[in-house]
């Protein structure tokens, strides 16, 4: 069994070490722009190496953790040899040619655009070509994840499709059509300016199409969090999953929802009409729904898993949860984090109150208190649970894993709750440096310095994981046979719709088709959008 | 992905179904009926109007997609650089010329320590800028002006060949390898302060801007207070002037010395 099992570790050592390399380029960046240090000589440093850390913490890390992961749920779910492992390869390497295409123009200085490219600023194509590689060889993933599942479903015609694969099929539907949008715009809008085959673009169509991709990207690095809340958290504590089918309908409620809400993050731009603002508001805000039924599932396996350890009360179970157990410190963590990060994007997605914190550090501090926060934690967890079965290692140190925990938890706190004070006092996002002996920013200059220290919490804690992973000592010992949770309510009958994914896609694209179709056509047609490009890296 | 055939789920199809089609249509009601209805602005031209502002249709200015064509300007006042910069014969005439005029003041070969700018391995447009300006009386230097009044254009051009052509002293053996100061690096955002290596070398280097390592700090100084008081108004745009008038004395002393204590022998002062 678990035959992708070198796979599975190509793409968890890239993802971790690439991770390992730009926590350290976050923590230069915040270091350079507080009262600590002089002002960054050249501004275009930081935004170049804003850029790398966006670009493998935003492409690299999900994606390869996703592909990684979703290799050995198939196995390990489906308990049968992976079909395609060739094709795996081939596209894993294609997801690091890319990286290596995309990071070289970053490091040279002419693609220091951030991840989400910024029209109209345009850098070389190479840097292009390279997240589009990387996207490639991910839908390469997607293919076999479909083509793994039919050949499952052929086999065990009428069978209930393992809850993890179910989940981990719907997060690859998810960014196939996901990344559809900036793929549109890399092709079609960027590529020809960055070529040289023209001087303009249409920069308002651009960010539209990004938008596309921008949110439901979020989801897709949530779902292998989401996963591992319902597959391997239950089990881990000794409980069982209080609702399969719950778990089901939160992915599929995802796949619906998670897409046609982009332009939430376009509220400050005209192109758009506000009518559009609205409706992707109120999807945004639908996506609240599978989240609270997560968050609901997973606390009523929790207390399950209490009362079989003898909790007693209505609150009283709490105290019988295993807390030395690292799987329980980690959902905590993560829920505290989900839950003040969720508070957080409810703000940003109501059309109104986002006006208050466009484009300030309180943005800034959402993502990462929400995806470096409640959902890298959930990273780890997939990793240090799934060690012992791909490295055949020892049952890795509680103590170290607990440290590393606590200080990602504490470190992410420390860092992001001064961004989101200062974004409510409307210090922007983005910025190479702050002048502190200005009156108005003088008494600011201290919440950048804790956001430094928070930062070097979070730098110690991230190369502490990566020490925990390589100093697991391969081979000795074989692992016990891996399962996931067991559902409260055994051979529970799950209806056919929940089974399948053939309606919730049809209305995921549908819904996209709604939201997205008449701004882009408008736009499309529009004659006149288009502005001269910028090129960045003196090309 | 089979169709569902058993009623439970059949149910569950449906209820999705109906339920994402009644959000749809009371969002859409909502953001494109009833509130651009609480808005003059959306309203004042009727419902359909209304819709067609909520998407975001342009009203006005998509009306008329001729853009007015300005008139195209075809007086280029650029210093015609290119055309002598690298002929042999130009860099001669300009030598004959410079050691007659120049060498009293600026040095046998272009640096001296007489307090004069230095010229050698100068940008040639520079030169020409500065020699034109002394000649039409937009800079004023009692002897500059009376030497320039004679020159002719291709004496102009001449010159800031030879000039160009000569080796600029050696920048890698500094007096002083103390970081430069924030004004030098970053400039003053707030005070509307561009970084001097933004436009003299260093950042970036823009037409027209002088090299400035090892310029006399005497030099460095009068010329700055002269930007600042407006004594000295030949900058394109201001640019200097602006600059200036938001520096400090001490800061104009600071930068000015960086400059000239760069490219200095170890040991010179």
């Amino acid at each position: 069994m678990f035959l992708a099992r070198k796979l599975v570790l190509a793409h968890f050592w890239v993802a971790f070490v690439a991770f390992a390399l730009a926590l350290v380029l976050g923590e230069w960046q915040m270091y350079v722009r507080s009262p600590l240090s002089g002002w960054v000589g050249n501004p275009e440093h930081y935004y170049r190496s804003v850029t790398a850390h966006g670009t493998v913490m935003g492409y690299v890390l999900p994606t390869l953790v996703a592909m990684g992961f979703g290799y050995a749920i198939t196995e390990l779910s489906l308990k049968r040899p992976l079909i395609g492992i060739t094709w795996a390869w081939a596209g894993f390497w294609l997801v690091v040619i890319g990286t290596v295409m995309a990071a070289t123009p970053v490091a040279l200085g002419q693609a220091s655009l951030l991840y989400t490219f910024y029209p109209p600023m345009v850098g070389s194509a190479f840097y292009y070509l390279g997240v589009v590689l990387v996207v490639v060889g991910s839908w390469v993933w997607v293919a076999l994840m479909a083509i793994n599942l039919r050949a499952w479903k052929k086999a065990n015609p009428g069978a209930t499709i393992p809850l993890a694969m179910f989940g981990n099929v719907a997060g690859a539907y998810l960014w196939a059509w996901t990344a559809v949008g900036a793929a549109i715009e890399i092709l079609v809008l960027i590529l020809p300016v960055a070529l040289g085959f023209k001087d303009t673009i249409d920069a308002g169509l651009s960010r539209v199409f990004f938008s596309w991709t921008l949110h439901a990207i979020v989801y897709f690095w949530l779902m292998p969090a989401y996963i591992a809340f319902y597959t391997i958290v239950p089990r881990a504590i000794g409980g069982r999953l209080y609702s399969d089918t719950m778990g089901r309908v939160a992915f599929v409620l995802f796949l619906v929802f998670s897409m046609p809400i982009g332009i939430h993050h376009l509220f400050a731009d005209p192109q758009v009409g506000a009518g559009f603002k609205f409706v992707h508001a109120v999807f945004t805000a639908m996506v609240a729904v599978p989240t609270f039924l997560t968050v609901f599932t997973i606390v009523a396996s929790l207390e399950i898993a209490a009362r079989l350890r003898g909790g007693k009360g209505v609150i009283g179970w709490v105290k019988a949860l295993p807390w030395d157990n690292a799987m329980m410190l980690a959902v905590t963590f993560s829920f505290v984090m989900l839950g003040l990060g969720g508070a957080g994007g409810i703000i940003n997605m109501s059309y109104q109150l986002n006006e208050t914190v466009h484009n300030t550090q309180w943005v800034t501090g959402h993502f990462h208190l929400i995806f470096a926060g409640a959902i890298v934690i959930m990273y780890f967890m997939v990793a240090y649970d799934l060690w012992p079965q791909l490295t055949k290692c020892r049952p890795l140190s509680t103590g170290l894993i607990k440290l590393q925990l606590w200080t990602w938890f504490l470190g992410m706190l420390v860092m992001t709750m001064p961004w989101h004070l200062v974004g409510l006092l409307g210090m922007p996002r983005r910025m190479a440096y702050f002048d502190y002996t200005h009156p108005d920013l003088q008494a600011q200059a201290w919440t950048v310095t804790v956001s430094t220290i928070g930062g070097l919490v979070l730098m110690v804690s991230g190369l502490l994981f990566i020490y925990i992973l390589a100093a697991a000592r391969k081979g000795a010992a074989e692992p016990a046979p891996y399962t996931f949770s067991a559902a409260a309510h055994p051979g529970e009958r799950t209806p056919l719709a929940l089974n399948s994914f053939a309606i919730w896609v049809t209305m995921m694209i549908a819904l996209t088709v709604v939201n997205y179709g008449f701004p882009i056509a408008q736009l499309a047609t529009l004659k006149e959008t288009s502005v001269p490009a910028v090129r960045i890296g003196g090309q | 992905m089979a169709a569902p055939h058993d009623p439970a789920s059949r149910r569950y199809v449906q209820w999705s179904v109906i339920s994402l089609v009644v959000l749809t249509l009371v969002t859409l009601l909502v953001g494109f009926v009833w509130l651009p209805s609480a808005h003059p602005d959306f309203s004042a031209q009727g419902i359909w109007a209304a819709i067609c502002r909520a998407a975001g249709v342009p009203t006005k200015w998509g009306e008329s997609t001729e853009p007015v064509k300005a008139r195209v300007s075809t007086s280029v006042i650029l210093p015609d650089v290119a055309r002598s910069a690298t002929s042999p014969a130009a860099i001669g005439l300009g030598a004959t010329l410079a050691l007659q005029q120049c060498t009293m003041c600026h040095g046998a070969q272009g640096v001296s320590a007489a307090d004069t700018p230095n010229l050698a391995g100068q940008y040639p447009e520079v030169i020409v800028k500065q020699l034109v300006d002394y000649k039409n009386g937009h800079r004023t230097h009692s002897v500059m002006q009376a030497l320039a009044a004679n020159l002719a254009d291709d004496d102009i051009r001449n010159l800031a060949s030879y000039y160009a052509s000569l080796p600029k002293p050696r920048l890698e053996t500094t007096a002083d390898d103390s970081p430069p100061p924030a004004l030098v690096r970053v400039g003053d955002p707030v005070r509307n302060i561009a970084p001097c290596a933004s436009c003299h070398g260093g950042i970036d280097r823009k037409l027209g801007t002088p090299w400035l390592e090892n310029m006399p700090k005497r030099y460095l100084e009068d010329q700055l207070h002269a930007f600042a008081s407006g004594a000295r108004r030949n900058d394109s745009h201001a640019q200097m002037r602006n600059v200036v008038r938001q520096m400090t004395k001490s800061e104009i002393a600071e930068v000015s010395e960086f400059y000239a204590r760069r490219g200095m022998p170890t040991g010179h002062r």
